[in-house]
């Protein structure tokens, strides 16, 4: 019998189980090898093999030590990812709830608008906000602003560090990622059944009070999935913030997050150290799972799995 | 019985396999070739590989060519498919049936972008046959064996090699091997406006030999550029940005500093010579001469823009700027954006060498050769690689020395305000007939080359122009090159880092400097390849 049970776990695990292993665990594997390596310049053959034993983390850490861009590089990720985090994850919850108490076609329209930052090619999206940003009087803010006579002369609001340049990354992307939440929220909220609501209201009770005693707490899985991961796409995100500082819109110091130092190590301009971007790398795998350890750890996850009480074996 | 009939199928099969190796052997013997020594007669060898490769059924040899760069230096590609007709018509005339497609010209705007590419590339063998790109990016390339080493087959070219410029050979060599022939040079000028020059009485009269001599110095521009400021004039001076590398150093060799020790293969950090150039920067922003956030403005709606509309009295640019203000439409005074007529540009601007920094020091230039380079793959596309790399190897080198021929090299250097490379080339820039025959494309050119430089040459190719080039070839004698080392372009960007900040004014110029050596060394790899040398200077006054 345990057998049989086995067998059909293991045929229907299959294909989940051989994905995983592709396009996850290998990819880590390998990434976590070259980091051991001396490998650079994409040159394979010649050092692929090279093995340098901890050679990358002891220069990581050294210059973690005494490179004051590094140190910034961490705090901005910190910064960047829990900020952004935050208004991901609510602002998806408030559209999503703010949406489902109004009619239909109105809620589409406004889905569809916030889900335009998502649709734009990167390149796009990321121009749109290098003019509407842009540090001098070419700028669209700027030029507003003068022309209402708020400013008398241009602010580099990219530039100014760290706030104006941690502001411009979180905005650009938390536009991008409240859509995210929105449309996951929103699925649920159409999952729980009306009557809930229709009773409630029957008995006199506001939006608030529905939201908060009826569909927030029947969302409890959703908000952990789109928490899991929005924090995990957080921290590896990059594109947005490349153009953004290759453009020299923000402070290359305020606007380089470990994902983006990785990028820049292993595929920037000059030499390419693949071998340092993958120690590197390794280390923002771990934060990552240790971060996402934390984050079901808080929100009691283990309870959410547990058996319903009415299942018979 | 079993016996019988398995001893005579051996004797079958032995027969046939001796049979058909004596066939083989046979034709193998009778023509096929697959290398071919370069004696130096192009032409003898063009023939000798066209009929190895004929021999080998080879009837079509595939190349690609990537170039990159302002939208008038298209002939980093094109010189490439003249190249192939050429050699293509070579063979044609003696009757050797092979013919060579240029399969694919990709042309991008960025060279960095263009070196990254080709980098992630080439070790799956999808790059370009042929690469134009900076000479910077050269020592990585052929230290990880991306590019082809070509010192032996120039041996065989030294009357061509030998029309050069010394320097951009030089330029083109890694560990005192060659990797590849240069294809264009430039410097890069002190631009001066004339008519803000006059507004302020400022006398241009013999300014170039002034600067020649060191006795216009930055401490003059400093104070013109404040006279500028005084009458009204926006800005005192604009400046390129980016990463430091290869305009503002300038400073540091017009300080008397240096970035490389040819004894020790180590790159420098010369502490008194940058901290004079944060220091000349920073007192420029702090005059309200410089705009402090320059290295983040728009090149095309502030950098250009300001310098044509004549908005500051100074412009540290480059020799292809006289050409792209011709092409690109910088100017918007008067309402619609235009770009300026030859005449506009020859009596707008004054040009000069870069001022030394002191008096008792000398002017310089700097140039970024781009070098023609070739892959190391070359030929890889084609059929029997394998056996028939020398020919397509050498093949592609012949190439590499057709695109070189004078003509091809002073057309791109007409028409996109680069320096030329080669002394036949510089004689034929001065041609009236030849330039002239230029600009109404009278020239033997392949129909796809004429049908892309078209536009181009329309604008472009103007007496103004040549004689432009032909005023500035001289600053090539006081040209630097920032040092072909691997690890140049990671101190760059901290040169980047350092003169933005100071700019801004979140560091001073002493703290810039201490900034540029705590990078250095927060990197053990950069810092055992660079060496600090020197202290910030004392009493120092500027200007």
């Amino acid at each position: 019998m345990k057998g049989e049970k086995l067998r059909n776990l293991s045929f229907f695990l299959s294909p989940m189980i051989i994905m995983v292993g592709l396009f996850y665990l290998i990819p880590l594997i390998f990434t976590i090898y070259i980091s051991f390596t001396k490998m650079r310049n994409w040159n394979t053959e010649r050092y692929l093999t090279e093995v340098v034993g901890l050679y990358n983390y002891q220069r990581l850490f050294h210059m973690f030590q005494h490179d004051p861009l590094m140190r910034t590089v961490l705090l901005t990720t910190v910064v960047f990812v829990g900020i952004t985090l935050i208004i991901n994850v609510f602002g998806g919850l408030l559209l999503a709830l703010g949406t489902f108490f109004v009619n239909e076609s109105s809620a589409s329209t406004i889905r569809l608008l916030w889900l335009l930052p998502r649709m734009s090619p990167i390149a796009v999206y990321s121009l749109v906000w290098y003019y509407f940003f842009h540090g001098s009087d070419i700028g669209t803010l700027n030029s507003i602003l003068m022309k209402l006579g708020v400013l008398s002369q241009p602010i580099p609001w990219g530039q100014i560090v760290p706030w104006g340049a941690w502001s411009v990354i979180i905005f650009v992307n938390g536009l991008v990622g409240v859509s995210f939440g929105m449309i996951v929220f929103t699925s649920a909220l159409n999952q729980i059944p009306k009557e809930l609501v229709i009773a409630a209201r029957v008995d006199g009770a506001s939006a608030w009070q529905i939201s908060r005693r009826i569909l927030i707490p029947m969302m409890k899985w959703h908000f952990l999935y789109v928490l899991t991961w929005q924090f995990l796409s957080l921290l590896t995100t990059y594109p947005h913030l490349f153009l953004l500082v290759q453009w020299d819109l923000v402070s290359r110091d305020y606007g380089t997050t470990l994902a983006l130092y990785v990028y820049n190590t292993a595929f920037g301009r000059g030499e390419q150290d693949q071998g340092l971007a993958a120690a590197a790398a390794v280390l923002l795998s771990i934060i990552g799972i240790l971060g996402g350890f934390v984050t079901l750890k808080v929100l009691q996850f283990e309870k959410m799995i547990h058996e319903p009480r009415g299942d018979i074996e | 019985m079993k016996g019988k009939v398995g001893v005579l199928l051996a004797m079958v099969v032995l027969f046939g396999v001796i049979a058909s190796g004596c066939i083989g052997s046979q034709e193998t013997s009778e023509t096929k070739t697959t290398s071919a020594e370069l004696t130096g007669d192009f032409v003898k060898d063009v023939l000798a590989i066209g009929k190895a490769l004929e021999s080998n059924g080879v009837n079509e040899v595939k190349f690609s060519a990537w170039g990159s760069g302002d939208p008038n230096s298209v002939m980093r590609v094109y010189g490439i498919v003249e190249a192939a007709r050429r050699i293509n018509k070579v063979w044609e005339e003696n009757g050797v049936n092979v013919k060579i497609t240029i399969t694919d010209t990709h042309y991008v705007a960025s060279f960095q972008d263009a070196y990254q590419e080709y980098l992630s590339k080439q070790p799956l063998g999808q790059a370009g046959d042929f690469f134009v790109n900076s000479y910077a990016f050269l020592p990585t390339l052929a230290d990880e064996g991306y590019i082809l080493d070509i010192t032996e087959y120039a041996n065989a070219y030294k009357n061509v090699i030998d029309d050069f410029y010394s320097s951009l050979i030089e330029a083109s060599k890694f560990k005192g091997k060659l990797y590849g022939l240069p294809q264009d040079t430039e410097a890069r000028p002190l631009y001066i406006r004339k008519d803000v020059a006059a507004k302020i009485g400022f006398n241009l009269e013999g300014i170039e030999e002034k600067v020649k001599n060191g006795e216009f110095t930055w401490g003059d521009v400093s104070y013109w550029a404040k006279k500028a400021k005084e009458s009204g004039v926006e800005w005192g001076l604009i400046h390129r940005k980016g990463s430091a590398h290869p305009d503002l150093i300038q400073f540091i060799f017009a300080f008397g500093g240096k970035l490389y020790d040819e004894d020790s293969g180590k790159l420098v950090v010369d502490v008194p010579a940058i901290y004079k150039w944060l220091y000349v920067e920073w007192k420029f922003v702090q005059d309200g001469l410089l705009p402090k956030d320059i290295m983040s403005w728009d090149w095309a709606k502030q950098i250009h823009p300001a310098i044509v509309e004549g908005r500051t009295l100074f412009d540290i640019g480059g020799t292809w700027y006289w050409t792209e203000w011709q092409t690109k439409e910088y100017y918007g005074k008067e309402g619609t954006p235009r770009p300026l007529k030859p005449e506009e540009v020859q009596a707008w601007f004054a040009y000069t060498l870069f001022p030394a920094g002191e008096k008792g020091l000398k002017p310089v230039t700097l140039s970024q050769p781009f070098i023609w380079m070739i892959n190391s793959k070359a030929g890889q596309q084609n059929p029997k690689y394998d056996e028939l790399e020398d020919l397509y190897h050498k093949l592609a080198f012949l190439m590499v020395i057709k695109a070189s021929d004078p003509d091809i090299n002073a057309i791109h250097s007409v028409i996109s305000a680069h320096l030329p490379v080669r002394k036949e080339a510089a004689k034929l820039i001065s041609d009236e007939k030849w330039l002239n025959d230029l600009k109404n494309l009278n020239l033997d050119l392949d129909p796809q080359v004429k049908t892309n430089i078209k536009d181009i040459v329309a604008t472009t190719v103007h007496p103004i122009n040549a004689k432009f080039l032909a005023d500035v070839s001289y600053m090539l004698e006081y040209t630097k090159l920032a040092p072909a080392h691997p690890k140049y372009p990671a101190l760059a960007d901290i040169f980047k880092e350092a003169v933005d900040k100071v700019l801004r004014g979140e560091m001073t110029p002493e703290e810039g400097v201490n900034y540029i050596i705590q990078k250095v060394n927060a990197d053990p790899e950069l810092a055992q390849n660079v060496e600090i040398v020197g202290e910030i200077p004392k009493d120092w006054k500027f200007p």
